[in-house]
């Protein structure tokens, strides 16, 4: 079909024709048009992407690989469907990153669910015009139809470049549509841009290769060719696997093919040219004349404002200071604005349940709705808040474009323990919830860094671990005050939560020196320019986080509730009616699964100093921290809410064991089982969410499987050591 | 729909010894990246560093021949790159070698 339209070129030794191949027709109107979306980070990729479909997206992985995948749809304004993919953000095709490299390997069609577009729309920031159009130089060979949105058109013109679109259109022989994704302008002319594309013919190649280097390079072309790619998109690889040293899967084992690009390679040296730059300097004199004749400039201070604000932000002395004040507020508010929303989620769903339990007769059935499914709605819905408050701040950081300059900030930190600046944040947000805090590790690019991340963010003592340190220090530490308002208890505190801190640390040191092995990859940050967010873009974000969560995540911890309310509840046991109803429930529970777990595991937990009730609490736990405190309650026949915790530690100090008389809670006691605490992985989201981010699947149960089993080790020897230790101190008593 | 416009362009691809390549009336020497005080423009003449990150640089505008103005220099680079902000670690830094431009006043 695209053999009416002659592009003129000049001839090459290849003597290539020009490819269409994958190009749409006017026959498939009906059909839905796939759409890649492509572009340099920081272009306004996804605030584009957000504004063409809204909230019709689909966000999931690339099959085997950590990378996520977006999938949007929109119409036409003629009604045509069209299917868009967020391909991540890259500066080139040249596979450097894992991002990159998925984004070949979709628009080369190597990708493993074969999704080939048929269109390619680059967005490209048109105030870095020059960098931006090296990727799109290498779109445009791909044998694709392509359409370039020029976006940030508006801050171009601030930064006082004039552009000539015309002009521009011509020199790149595709559709320019100049956008201001931010405020939507353009949107439809890119929408029926797309369309139109897809009848037209590929662009192809605007430079040549000196003659020699093409010579050489013939070969090359003419075995990729012969494997299957078309012409222009094969001249281009050719180009690219000079300078890639790593054997890429589609081309190890086509040992053929490496003999040829290493010949090729020891041939343009034989001629004078260093085969690894060639690409990039024939390339870039391409668009410096592309640019020489399309952007005028006509202010010298361009890019002065995020310049300006640079100078305070990187600043010695202000910047990490200013870095500290904002990481409180993050903190802070996913601490505490998130609370009256946990409250009221909390309030609602338990209301819901008594109305429930009212409607129905009482039974088995009552008790799986209202303690299995409500209760495990409940604690699937109390981490939305804390998710959407916190992907709110992340969003806000990364679109204004502080985010790089976080991670430039604590990039020195972070790199001593092997780590990334870009590490930070998500270590941060643990303190709140290790959920989101692992969902956030996204931002991270390199797979290893990213994967010993996830590993150690549940290691930040969480929100949901104060209960439990509440509840046992409120009754096991003496509140003796030092001074103005310092007191043991609040020291105890902090210890707990310096403790797992430097457990995240040191476990990430090791990780990234066993397992996670790998070259210390050295910073190559952009710092972008400071753009004023884009609240629709933001809301849009944080929608999709919370339906991600609750759709990935939501479904496992509702099954597993209500697993474990099965296992507290059966087999049923014949208990004293005489007995207060909370003492039943001990009964029950006692001689339910999960309390013939508790006693099961009493051996192993007998030497850090607990009896079965704190084995079955423990066990109970497994699925969500804060359960410890409510099934010690239950366990001790007292509620755990308001004074009922005072009740509870009460109860706790009075224990007694019944054959030695000794008490069973000592302050070594109950430290031990802080301490244990710190490190134990007891929730269930997290091991959900680790699945899903480590990989999905079987790599991503492994990794699960072994954050829960290192941690539990972790929890075990330090509280052993803990106990023990206090015992031969002469701590006991 | 015909395009004529394109200009073949033969870039100047030989490589010419990074030394030789200085001017000697420039008066400053080639030297690494990391050496350059903030304030300095300079131009690239070799990145020499693995080919991973000789791709990443290439294709943030840091190639051979493009021209650099240091802005901040600490435990890593600050960069201006024909208006891109780029921070580069220390490894880099020290195998980019430049020509400085002469200092002027
Ligand atoms: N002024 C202006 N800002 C924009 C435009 N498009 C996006 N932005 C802003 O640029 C920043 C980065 O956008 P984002 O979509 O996150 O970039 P991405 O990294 O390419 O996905 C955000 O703060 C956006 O609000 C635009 O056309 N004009």
């Amino acid at each position: 079909m695209s053999s009416t339209t002659t592009v003129q070129r000049p001839r090459t030794p290849v003597g290539e024709q020009l490819a269409g191949g994958r190009s749409g027709t006017i026959d498939d109107a009906n059909a839905v048009l796939r759409v890649a979306i492509i572009g340099n980070p920081n272009t306004g990729k996804t605030t584009l992407f957000n504004a063409l479909t809204g909230l019709r997206q689909r966000v999931g992985n690339f099959a085997g690989v950590t990378v996520e995948r977006v999938e949007g749809h929109f119409r036409t304004p003629d009604g045509r469907r069209v299917a868009v993919l967020d391909l991540p953000g890259s500066y080139s095709l040249s596979a450097g990153s894992p991002d990159e490299k998925i984004a070949l390997d979709v628009l080369l069609g190597h990708d493993v669910d074969r999704w080939s577009p048929q269109v390619v729309l680059v967005v490209v920031d048109a105030a870095h015009l020059d960098r931006n159009l090296f990727l799109t130089s290498q779109v445009m060979e791909l044998g694709i139809p392509v359409v370039v949105a020029l976006n940030q058109f508006d801050v171009a013109q601030e930064d006082g470049l004039v552009i000539d679109v015309p002009e521009l259109i011509h020199e790149l022989g595709v559709s320019v549509v100049p956008t201001v994704a931010k405020r939507g302008e353009g949107i439809e002319t890119v929408k029926r841009a797309l369309e139109i594309a897809a009848g037209l013919p590929a662009p192809a190649r605007r430079f040549t290769l000196p003659g020699v280097a093409e010579g050489i390079l013939a070969p090359l072309v003419g075995r990729l060719v012969g494997s299957g790619m078309l012409p222009s998109a094969a001249r281009m690889e050719a180009l690219r696997l000079l300078a890639a040293t790593r054997a890429e899967p589609h081309v190890l084992g086509q040992t053929e093919l490496l003999r040829e690009v290493g010949e090729a390679v020891t041939a343009l040296q034989g001629a004078g040219f260093a085969p690894h730059r060639l690409e990039s300097e024939v390339r870039y004199a391409w668009i410096s004349g592309v640019t020489e004749r399309t952007v005028t400039s006509t202010s010298v201070t361009g890019s002065d404002r995020s310049h300006r604000i640079d100078t305070v932000i990187l600043h010695r002395v202000w910047g990490p200071l200013i870095f500290l004040a904002l990481m409180a507020l993050v903190f802070q508010s996913v601490f505490t604005w998130a609370q009256p929303f946990i409250e009221a989620i909390e309030w609602g769903v338990a209301r819901g349940g008594e109305l429930v339990a009212g409607w129905m007769p009482a039974g088995d059935l009552r008790g799986l709705v209202v303690d299995g499914v409500f209760a495990g709605v409940g604690s699937v819905l109390v981490f939305l808040p804390q998710i959407a408050i916190l992907f709110a701040f992340i969003g806000l950081l990364e679109q204004s474009g502080y985010m790089a300059r976080a991670a430039f900030l604590m990039d020195r930190v972070m790199r001593k323990v092997g780590l990334h600046g870009k590490s930070f944040i998500p270590m941060l947000s643990g303190y709140a919830c290790a959920v989101p805090g692992i969902m956030a590790t996204r931002t991270i690019e390199d797979p290893k860094d990213r994967l010993a991340t996830i590993m150690v963010v549940p290691l930040m003592s969480c929100s949901a671990r104060l209960p439990v340190y509440t509840l046992l220090i409120g009754s096991f530490v003496p509140p003796v005050v030092y001074f103005a308002g310092v007191g043991l208890q609040g020291l105890t505190m902090l210890g707990m939560y310096l403790l797992g801190t430097l457990a995240a640390l040191g476990a990430a040191a090791i990780f990234k020196r066993t397992l996670l092995k790998g070259p210390v990859r050295p910073m190559i940050l952009e710092l972008p320019g400071y753009r004023w967010p884009s609240l629709h873009s933001l809301a849009v974000s944080v929608a999709q986080r919370c339906r991600l969560f609750l759709r990935r995540a939501g479904t496992v911890i509702l099954s597993l509730s209500i697993v474990l309310w099965a296992m507290a509840t059966y087999p049923r046991t014949a208990v004293d009616a005489t007995l207060p109803e909370e003492a039943q429930q001990e009964q029950q529970l006692a001689n339910s699964l999960l309390g013939r777990v508790g006693h099961a595991i009493e051996p192993a937990v007998r030497p850090l100093g607990y009896d079965w009730k704190i084995g079955v609490s423990i066990a109970a736990s497994f699925a969500a921290r804060e359960v410890f405190v409510s099934t010690m309650g239950t366990i001790y026949g007292v509620g755990d809410r308001g004074d009922e915790a005072v009740a509870l530690g009460q109860r706790l100090r009075a224990e007694r064991n019944p054959t030695t008389g000794a008490p069973t809670y000592t302050t070594l006691v109950a430290v031990g089982l802080m301490v244990f605490y710190v490190f134990a992985l007891m929730c269930i989201s997290t091991v959900a969410v680790t699945v899903r981010e480590a990989g999905g699947g079987r790599v991503g149960w492994q990794w699960a499987g072994l954050q829960f089993g290192y941690m539990l080790a972790l929890a075990y020897g330090a509280a052993w050591i803990v106990y023990r230790g206090g015992l031969a101190l002469g701590l006991g008593g | 729909m015909r395009i004529i416009l394109n200009k073949p362009i033969v870039a100047n691809t030989r490589q010419l010894p990074a030394f030789a390549e200085a001017d000697p009336s420039a008066g400053e020497r080639p030297c690494a990246l990391a050496q350059c005080l903030p304030g300095s423009r300079a131009t690239v003449v070799d990145i020499a560093c693995s080919a991973d990150e000789g791709c990443r640089l290439r294709a943030l505008g840091l190639y051979e021949g493009s021209r650099v103005c240091v802005i901040d220099s600490r435990h890593c680079m600050v960069l201006d790159v024909r208006g891109t902000r780029l921070a580069l670690g220390q490894a880099l830094t020290s195998g980019i070698t430049v020509q400085p431009d002469r200092l002027r006043g």
